[in-house]
């Protein structure tokens, strides 16, 4: 059983699929019958839609429906709901939700909004079709910047929301931020804007829709991160009830946030599936993820870190502005608001904090939760203004940071944010990743890089952020008499290896082979409720339910086995796989446990054949706390302006790890995303035209091989959390949490004999350079 | 429309398409081989890469007719059914890959990079796959990866 146990790196058991060229990704089916949507997107961001003629597309080869604004109004379908756990401002009012149409009615908001649907014979006639599609346009002036769309005069997105504010929030105590910075020695201050990113999977949107007249029901194949939740998103749309619509997600190419929403495109194909009777199939190409796929962070923040003489942390205040996008998107309004504000302060012990933040429209893509949603955002905050005072105050970055951080004996305790930290050793994370980076080896290093003609540096970003997603999850175990056990759950791998780690942890429990379990995600008739994947819950919440179904399970075979045994279930241990008497030594194999459970007459009374199958619904209480500790040494060409990450360490303390092959991929992972974000990545749109520039694979950077240091990694293992049964924390969003401030700040570190003390990400090689080069030269 | 002959994963196959049609589409939605994928629409990703008559070409960057009587071998093809090829296990030994979708086209490059560098090393590999995208790993098991396959393949006599 050991091979398979808990904390293995079992190599996984999706892998021979996926190597083979045997996924089944959405645009890999096909169906009888089937026809081929396109979506004529708005080419202007801000314009009114005064006519759309598309008399001549209608009589183009193979076009068989064009579905309009006009038409979707007609029709009365529901906007597409918010989801945002946070409803209300600060004075008690609902946010304000404007209504967002699966097609634009009337007015276009942003570049890319869905104009009209065009489903044809072939994607190549619907895309004909599409071009030849009149569209009247009066354009509009836009606004694409956060802080630009709140000044006075700015073009209004909504006519009746005044100053396209969506709301305004706070948390932490004001009084109490603001006496301390009034009597601090030191306040040092940060403006920095996060920038707009997006997740940008490499397998793209799509999803194929059907209807059977006979049932009156649709059936959903969609490359979603979350069935279950878009499922009710989109019969809320089409005002049907949930269970009219069976929802599947098939192999899914990655994620990251991205393919949580509810989107678009899927109530819309569904709707022209039941108009025509035929199956529609919908695949977005990489322009229309650029310009449709919900964009991430894309904050304005001023961050004001208040020290004491000694270099101690009395307060934070931090306020940002969020940009929302044209709408508020499925979980848009909660990022820049409390999924910013609920990890302030990274792991220092900061006495008082004060976060308020406005969230705005503007019109660009909306946004919404990308791999970290508002705790990158805030590890990036704290980190960079930390870095600031130490330069301003003359202490080495390291000794400030080990000054401030949160000692193991003052856990648990609530932040000032409220944040429950219940677990950890930032100290002992920091000094691992201080004694893995070779300090004693760092002089020689930039000694080394100096006679190269480069300029190194050096930073250190302990980070600790949280758990999320939906509170509730599912497992159901079900036996069958051939010795297969089928495995069912509601949260969802899109690559992260569910399909491995959670058989692992029924397999390690129960003791059985965990070949033997069959496993089943992403199916609404699979599971009753489901959370699907985000915020880094797939064992904090998945697994956990795993190990409740594993425990009850057990506790029901006890009772067989105790049966079996001629004794009572007090005196049956469990351990190895096996139930054992206390009393006479006798004992019994879970796996014969099992095949007993088919036969009545070996079972006891009040049991029947099949009652082993087991259905729970895991509950959280608390969001744990994943942390660690990244480090990062650069090399900078000060003639270039190019950055080479050279090395890379990190500690992370996830809890339990399961399995640790497949954790060190969600951080190296999370690395590659977060140095992406820090050094190339970047949306953006034209502020006159709003206009989308980074529309391609051309114009949008992405980490390459090349790109990447050498990362050497580590677990803590020793501060398991007790806020779930397994005792993990979550591994998915870390790497996104850590890399950008330790990348910026090595960066910073390595030009401060230019003067150098901020450059906003991402640090591409012309910034850099012309940082270097100082104000003469900057445009 | 015009026909069109090569070999595909050793067999010899005949078809109808379009001129306009792609080597990537005449792979996919004509023959099923669905495990070449398609990331992007600029010929950036990789995820479509291929052998053509040995060489690892993306295949979204050829038309079909283009690879007329040409030898084409797949993810599909490269090792017989039920059997991993020496790259493809080191992938799964490595954990280099998460989600799958830039897999096939990861390991027709890498196949195709290892044959052609009897001498690889870390910096080749990364130069090797500049042309290929991958968004979950970060890489840096995936060039473990390629190395251990190439140095497998050589033991195989594969290169």
């Amino acid at each position: 059983m050991e091979k398979y146990g808990i904390g293995q790196p079992v190599r996984r058991k999706e892998d021979v699929r996926f190597l083979t060229g045997k996924g089944v990704y959405i645009d890999d089916i096909s169906r009888p019958n089937l026809v081929h949507a396109v979506i004529l997107r708005s080419p202007h961001a801000h314009a009114k839609i005064l006519k759309i003629d598309s008399s001549e597309a209608q009589t183009m080869p193979g076009v068989l429906a064009i579905v309009t604004g006009q038409d979707w109004e007609r029709e009365d379908f529901a906007p597409i709901p918010t989801r945002s756990a946070v409803k209300t401002k600060i004075s008690g009012a609902p946010l304000n939700q404007p209504p967002r149409h699966c097609l634009a009615i009337e007015r276009a908001r942003y570049v890319g909004e869905p104009v009209a649907l065009i489903v044809a014979e072939s994607s190549a006639q619907a895309q004909d079709a599409a071009e030849s599609i009149e569209v009247d346009y009066e354009e509009l002036e836009p606004v694409t910047d956060q802080v630009k769309a709140l000044e006075p005069g700015a073009p209004q997105i909504w006519d009746d929301i005044e100053g396209n504010i969506c709301l305004d929030f706070e948390l932490g105590d004001k009084q109490a931020t603001d006496k301390a910075f009034a009597a601090a020695d030191h306040v040092v201050s940060l403006e920095l804007r996060n920038n707009r990113v997006t997740a940008v999977p490499i397998e793209t949107r799509g999803a194929i829709a059907e209807y059977d007249a006979a049932s009156d029901s649709y059936l959903l194949h969609n490359a979603t991160q979350n069935v279950h939740a878009n499922r009710a998103t989109f019969a809320d749309v089409l005002k049907i009830s949930p269970d009219k619509l069976h929802h599947v997600a098939p192999d899914v190419g990655g994620g990251f946030g991205a393919k949580n929403s509810g989107y678009p495109e899927p109530p819309l194909l569904l709707y022209a599936a039941k108009k025509l009777g035929r199956p529609v199939k919908w695949i977005a190409d990489r322009n229309e993820s650029f310009q449709g796929d919900t964009h991430g962070r894309d904050q304005a923040s001023k961050v004001e870190l208040a020290l004491d003489s000694e270099g101690k942390f009395l307060a934070l205040r931090t306020s940002t502005i969020g940009n929302l996008g044209a709408y508020c998107f499925t979980m848009g309004p909660f990022t820049p608001t409390a999924g910013s504000a609920r990890t302030q302060g990274g792991p220092y012990d900061i006495p008082a904090m004060f976060y308020s933040a406005i969230a705005a429209f503007t019109n660009t893509m909306p946004l919404d939760p990308y791999r970290g949603a508002g705790r990158p955002e805030a590890s990036f905050q704290i980190e960079r203004v930390v870095e600031l005072a130490a330069r301003e105050l003359g202490i080495d970055p390291v000794e400030l940071r080990a000054r401030n951080l949160m000692r193991a004996d003052t856990l648990p305790r609530k932040t000032p944010m409220g944040l429950d930290v219940d677990t950890g050793d930032f100290p002992q994370l920091f000094e691992r990743t201080l004694k893995m980076s070779d300090r004693e080896g760092y002089a020689k290093r930039v000694q080394e890089s100096r006679a190269r003609g480069l300029r190194r540096g050096f930073a250190i970003a302990p980070y600790l952020e949280c758990s999320g997603g939906m509170p509730k999850e599912f497992a159901g175990v079900t036996f069958a008499s051939d010795g297969t056990i089928t495995l069912s759950v509601g949260s969802q791998s899109t690559g992260m290896g569910h399909e491995t780690s959670l058989p692992q942890i029924l397999g390690a429990r129960l003791g059985v082979d965990m070949d033997k379990i069959a496993y089943v995600q992403g199916d609404t008739d699979a599971t009753p409720l489901g959370g699907g994947h985000g915020g880094s819950r797939g064992l904090e919440m998945g697994g956990s339910a795993v190990m409740t179904a594993a425990n009850d399970i057990i506790a029901k075979a006890r009772h067989i086995a105790a049966h079996m045994l001629n004794s009572t279930p007090d005196d049956i241990s469990f351990a190895n796989g096996a139930f054992t008497d206390v009393k006479t030594d006798q004992n019994i194999a879970m796996e014969d446990v099992i095949a007993a459970s088919f036969e009545q007459g070996r079972l006891p009374s009040d049991m029947e054949p099949g009652c082993l199958d087991t259905g729970v619904t895991y509950e959280r209480e608390l969001i744990t706390c994943p942390n660690g500790c990244h480090a990062a040494e650069v090399e900078v060409d000060p003639e270039t302006g190019s950055i080479n990450v050279e090395r890379y360490w990190v500690v992370d303390d996830f809890g339990t790890i399961i399995n640790p092959l497949l954790a060190e991929g969600q951080v190296m992972g999370g690395i590659a995303q977060g140095l992406g974000q820090a050094l190339m990545e970047n949306i953006v749109y034209d502020e006159e035209s709003g206009q989308l520039v980074t529309g391609s694979l051309m114009d949008y950077a992405l980490p390459r091989a090349d790109s990447m240091p050498n990362m050497q990694l580590a677990f803590f293992e020793d501060a398991p959390t007790a806020k779930n049964p397994l005792g993990v924390k979550g591994a998915g969003e870390a790497g996104c949490c850590g890399a950008p401030p330790a990348i910026v700040n090595a960066v910073l570190d390595a030009l401060k004999g230019d003067g150098v003390t901020h450059i906003e990400m991402p640090l591409t090689p012309e910034k850099v350079w012309r940082a270097i080069a100082g104000g003469k030269l900057s445009p | 429309m015009p026909q069109l002959s090569l070999s595909v994963n050793a067999r010899p196959v005949s078809a109808d398409v379009e001129p306009r049609c792609l080597l990537s589409n005449l792979l996919r939605e004509h023959l099923g081989l669905t495990g070449t994928h398609i990331g992007c629409d600029t010929s950036q990703c990789g995820a479509c890469v291929v052998l053509v008559d040995g060489k690892a070409i993306k295949s979204c960057t050829m038309f079909a007719h283009q690879a007329e009587g040409c030898e084409v071998t797949t993810i599909e093809g490269l090792a017989g059914e039920g059997t991993l090829h020496p790259m493809q296990e080191a992938f799964r030994d490595h954990h280099a890959l998460q989600c799958g979708f830039c897999t096939p086209g990861m390991i027709m490059a890498s196949v195709a990079l290892a044959r052609d560098n009897p001498a690889l090393d870390e910096a080749a590999v990364c130069k090797g796959l500049e042309g290929n995208l991958c968004r979950c790993t970060g890489y840096q098991n995936i060039i473990r990866a390629v190395l251990a396959g190439a140095k497998s393949m050589r033991g195989k006599h594969d290169v």
